[in-house]
């Protein structure tokens, strides 16, 4: 080679090094700021939403006395339902507070606790009514109000924008003497949708979508499986299979609220099915899932060596031997992955579950299939769209609970892959 | 190959134009002829399959045209030809591999014992179990070795308990000249063996269920010369029990291991001979042009 | 298959390496006619010192011998030859092997030169020489144009020509034997000339055997024994 060529590969090779080292910082910018962008959000949704999880109670004293609560006779179930239970918790505040005479201190005294917490007590006392008469310490959940200020105040943040004087002066005095204080929120996770903040819990949302997404899976794989396994190995290539095709590809770009007018106008109109129902959710969502399942499917079927196939039709397996045998078990990790982006997808989906009535306020947790519900991100939806100041913690907290959910779901799919594979 | 990439070939490195005019005039002739005869002894006395007036198309182009041709029982005959000359496709006809492309449709008739393979009552999967095959790649299931020697007795149900499948699974890979190496890993991956290794478990598969033919399409194409040695004994040790019809693109591999050579060429069989024929003094000039490298 | 061309392989070295040996060949069959020519006129001329010549020059022959067949080996071990060419080769380590001879009965009929010019003017049994040694210096001539040609009718008359070389050496022998009856004393002599033609016979059966091997490298016949 001569020098002049020499010199100038020499010379070229400096500019080929630095457009190569140019590449790998534009790379690495672009996963430094993907990372950031998750750390951000992580950070602030786990900042803003892990105060949900625990919540505020004061420590009152109860007294199980039929009078306070103007029940003459404590076996008259009706008169049971109409009973003003929440008065257990005022009267004890009103011994607490003696001072307090005034008819509208004492209501913004009465205001300290939920009004969730007589039905605590109603509970209660229907499960064991060998209580009655009796006395007991409790820690009773706070009004949401006070639930927000008080934890901004021990944050040295106090929002004390929809509190008078005498209550923050009443918080204080139940501080100095230890009957208030954070605890663990096991009601975020016992209950269902509420209009009170302090008593709004997860639990409905979750097993909803749990509910939701079992059907969506049971519904979608198996017919995306058989489906892409149709397409791939028994149909003839022709124009019409040609054209299924385009359009499986075309569904799985169709915007998912589409899908919901679908459920909409068949299957609740025509079909009659009830509305709210996970049932109908996870044909909504099946539906909007499969085109996913059946091009990742078929993708990963296709990614099986011709030559397998063709060694076992070579020993006399029938076709539909050779794919049980061969085609399945090998392509499954990817169908798996295919379905958990699919149902991962269809979890965090909200427009369509909006057209069928999964948007519904539903207080009840749901114990079927057939039990109206709502999922996750319509209970996110709900809440983020709440006034009230306290529910930001909770929406934070309920989407920390989705991304576990994801995670979770992730997890699984990853180790069913690696069981799979290891199988090989 | 193409015509036109033929007379390139040809007339590119030719000092002399006369002989590849020559060639090209008898390519020419071949391409145009709509019926030609095999030089050669083609069609033999006591054969194991028959092929006649086979034609095989893919869509509109035709690879195959009208081939008549014997294959002898336990002999060993090798297809030989230019890349796209249409052994492979040939081969695959004997076991009705190209039933599984849609476009291809095969006219003509071959039989077996006389009996026609190409007869719409017949099963295919019999067939396959009669005419057994080995790829060019090395192609074991990704399965243990025993899995892949037992997968074919056990979906014919051959093996009537664990201890007949067990010693069939023994036979095979002794047949297959894999015993040794294989039996103290049976249960290990197929895929972990050597590409040599794997061929042989391949060939172990494929007369598990003792089939009477076993096509093989470029067996040692993927594998090293002394794999390929290993193989090429083996297939001399099998013809005492089976058929066997190879598609080789390698000349010498034809003529070490084969009984009867035929040679293909533009999807016409040109010249089937005995294998010393066809090597030392072939009958036709397109035969000797191939065997000699001038072109392929 | 009548025209034979050892060109146009994919691989050009494989055609300049046939080419090579072919021209080698052809060289060596040159030298070894010469020689051959060369010895029957040292008899004739009593030339002593070209007698020598010959002598001399038949180490180059066996040179030329030894450098064609390790070719041949190469070529065989190298390109595998097959078909035309592989009967090519091998025609050629035998063809090879049968000039060597000639170049060595050759190199015999020298020897028998140098002692008969020590002799005083006999002249008996020179014309037999003369006319044996015109035939087959055409003979060997012939094949070598046959096989420079490839043409394989040629060589099959070049090969029919060692009949009538056969029937000439008979008729020599009978000649001599009765110059021998005639003159006792020039026993000696005739048995020197007698040595001579039994050569050039030799001479002839090693050209049969050239003219054997053209055809068998043009049309795959071998016509040995035949």
């Amino acid at each position: 080679m001569s020098k002049d060529n020499r010199k100038k590969i020499r010379e070229s090779l400096a500019k080929r090094n630095r457009s190569e080292r140019h590449f790998q910082w534009f790379g690495k910018l672009g996963v430094i700021l993907g990372l950031a962008a998750v750390v951000l959000l992580f950070v602030d949704i786990i900042s803003k939403g892990s105060g949900a999880f625990r919540a505020t109670y004061i420590q009152l004293e109860i007294e199980y006395d039929p009078d306070a609560i103007g029940v003459l006779d404590v076996n008259d179930t009706e008169e049971l339902i109409f009973a003003n239970w929440q008065n257990f918790a005022k009267k004890s505040l009103r011994d607490l507070f003696p001072e307090v005479t005034k008819r509208g201190e004492k209501r913004k005294l009465n205001n300290l606790v939920s009004e969730g917490a007589g039905f605590d007590f109603r509970d209660q006392l229907t499960q064991s009514p060998n209580l009655w008469g009796t006395k007991e310490t409790l820690w009773i959940l706070a009004d949401d109000d006070i639930d927000t200020y008080y934890k901004s105040w021990l944050d040295d943040d106090p929002f004390s924008a929809r509190l008078t004087s005498e209550q923050i002066k009443w918080i204080d005095q139940l501080h100095s003497k230890g009957l208030i204080a954070l605890k663990f929120n096991t009601k975020f996770f016992e209950r269902g949708d509420s209009r009170e903040p302090e008593q709004a819990g997860i639990k409905g949302a979750l097993i909803g979508s749990f509910f939701t997404l079992v059907l969506t899976l049971l519904m979608s794989f198996p017919m995306g499986v058989t489906a892409a396994i149709y397409l791939e190995e028994f149909a003839p290539k022709n124009k019409w299979t040609d054209l299924i095709e385009v359009n499986i590809n075309n569904l799985a770009a169709v915007p998912s609220i589409i899908f919901g007018l679908l459920g909409l106008a068949i299957f609740i109109n025509f079909f009659g099915i009830p509305r709210s129902i996970p049932v109908l959710g996870a044909i909504v969502l099946a539906l909007m899932t499969l085109p996913t399942i059946i091009i990742t499917s078929r993708a990963a079927i296709k990614s099986v060596p011709p030559s397998i196939r063709e060694a076992a039709l070579g020993v006399g397996a029938s076709k539909f031997q050779t794919t049980l045998h061969h085609v399945l078990p090998l392509s499954l990790p990817g169908m798996l992955t295919g379905a958990i982006i699919g149902m991962a997808r269809a979890l965090g989906e909200t427009a369509p579950l909006l057209m069928i009535g999964m948007v519904a306020f539903i207080v009840d947790i749901p114990g079927g299939f057939t039990d109206p519900a709502t999922v996750l991100p319509v209970q996110i939806f709900l809440w983020i769209d709440s006034p009230e100041r306290a529910f930001v913690e909770k929406t934070s907290a309920a989407i920390i609970i989705l991304l576990s959910f994801l995670m979770v779901m992730n997890f699984i799919a990853v180790y069913l892959r690696k069981r799979l594979e290891r199988r090989w | 190959m193409s015509n036109s990439k033929l007379s390139q070939s040809i007339s590119t490195d030719g000092a002399d134009p006369k002989i590849s005019e020559q060639v090209l005039d008898v390519e020419k002739d071949l391409l145009s002829m709509e019926s030609y005869s095999t030089i050669g002894n083609n069609l033999v006395e006591d054969a194991k399959m028959s092929v006649r007036n086979v034609n095989v198309f893919y869509g509109d182009k035709q690879a195959i045209f009208d081939v008549h041709m014997d294959i002898k029982k336990n002999e060993v005959i090798a297809m030989i030809g230019p890349s796209g000359c249409g052994k492979s496709t040939f081969l695959r006809t004997l076991n009705r591999m190209n039933d599984t492309i849609d476009s291809c449709v095969v006219s003509g008739e071959v039989t077996m014992d006389g009996e026609n393979l190409y007869d719409p009552k017949l099963d295919v999967v019999e067939l396959r179990a009669r005419v057994g095959m080995v790829f060019q790649k090395p192609n074991p299931f990704p399965k243990s070795i025993f899995e892949n020697v037992a997968y074919g007795p056990r979906l014919h149900g051959l093996a009537d308990s664990k201890v007949d499948l067990d010693e069939l699974v023994e036979n095979s890979l002794k047949k297959a000249g894999l015993w040794e190496e294989a039996k103290d890993r049976l249960h290990q991956p197929g895929t972990g063996l050597s590409g040599g290794q794997q061929q042989r478990l391949c060939i172990a598969r494929a007369i598990a269920v003792e089939p009477e033919v076993i096509l093989m399409d470029e067996p040692c194409s993927a594998l090293d010369p002394i794999a390929t040695a290993r193989i090429e004994e083996l297939i001399e040790e099998l013809s005492q029990n089976f058929t066997i019809a190879i598609v080789t693109h390698s000349m010498q591999q034809a003529a070490r291991v084969s009984h009867r050579t035929a040679y293909f060429h533009l999807g016409k069989l040109i010249e089937v001979n005995p294998t010393e024929t066809v090597f030392t003094m072939p009958e036709h000039k397109l035969t000797e042009a191939y065997i000699t490298g001038r072109f392929g | 298959m009548t025209e034979l061309s050892f060109e146009n392989h994919i691989m050009t070295q494989f055609d300049e390496e046939l080419e090579e040996i072919r021209t080698r060949l052809m060289e060596m069959g040159g030298k070894v006619e010469q020689q051959l020519k060369n010895a029957i006129l040292s008899i004739h001329e009593g030339d002593s010192k070209l007698a020598k010549d010959v002598i001399d020059q038949e180490k180059f022959i066996d040179q030329m011998e030894k450098d064609l067949d390790d070719s041949c080996i190469l070529v065989i071990a190298r390109r595998q030859p097959a078909a035309s060419d592989l009967r090519l080769v091998m025609a050629v380590t035998k063809a090879v092997n049968d000039l060597e001879r000639i170049g060595d009965e050759a190199k015999k009929i020298a020897n028998h030169s140098i002692i008969l010019s020590g002799e005083d003017n006999k002249k008996s049994g020179y014309p037999e020489v003369r006319h044996i040694g015109a035939s087959v210096s055409k003979m060997l001539s012939d094949a070598l144009t046959a096989f420079a040609r490839f043409d394989a009718e040629a060589a099959m008359k070049t090969f029919n020509q060692d009949v009538q070389i056969d029937l000439e050496y008979k008729t020599a022998l009978r000649e001599l034997m009765t110059y021998m009856m005639e003159d006792p004393k020039s026993i000696t002599h005739v048995i020197n000339i007698l040595w001579v033609v039994r050569s050039l016979e030799r001479i002839g059966d090693h050209t049969k055997n050239l003219c054997e091997q053209i055809v068998f490298v043009v049309q795959g016949k071998d016509i040995r024994h035949d």
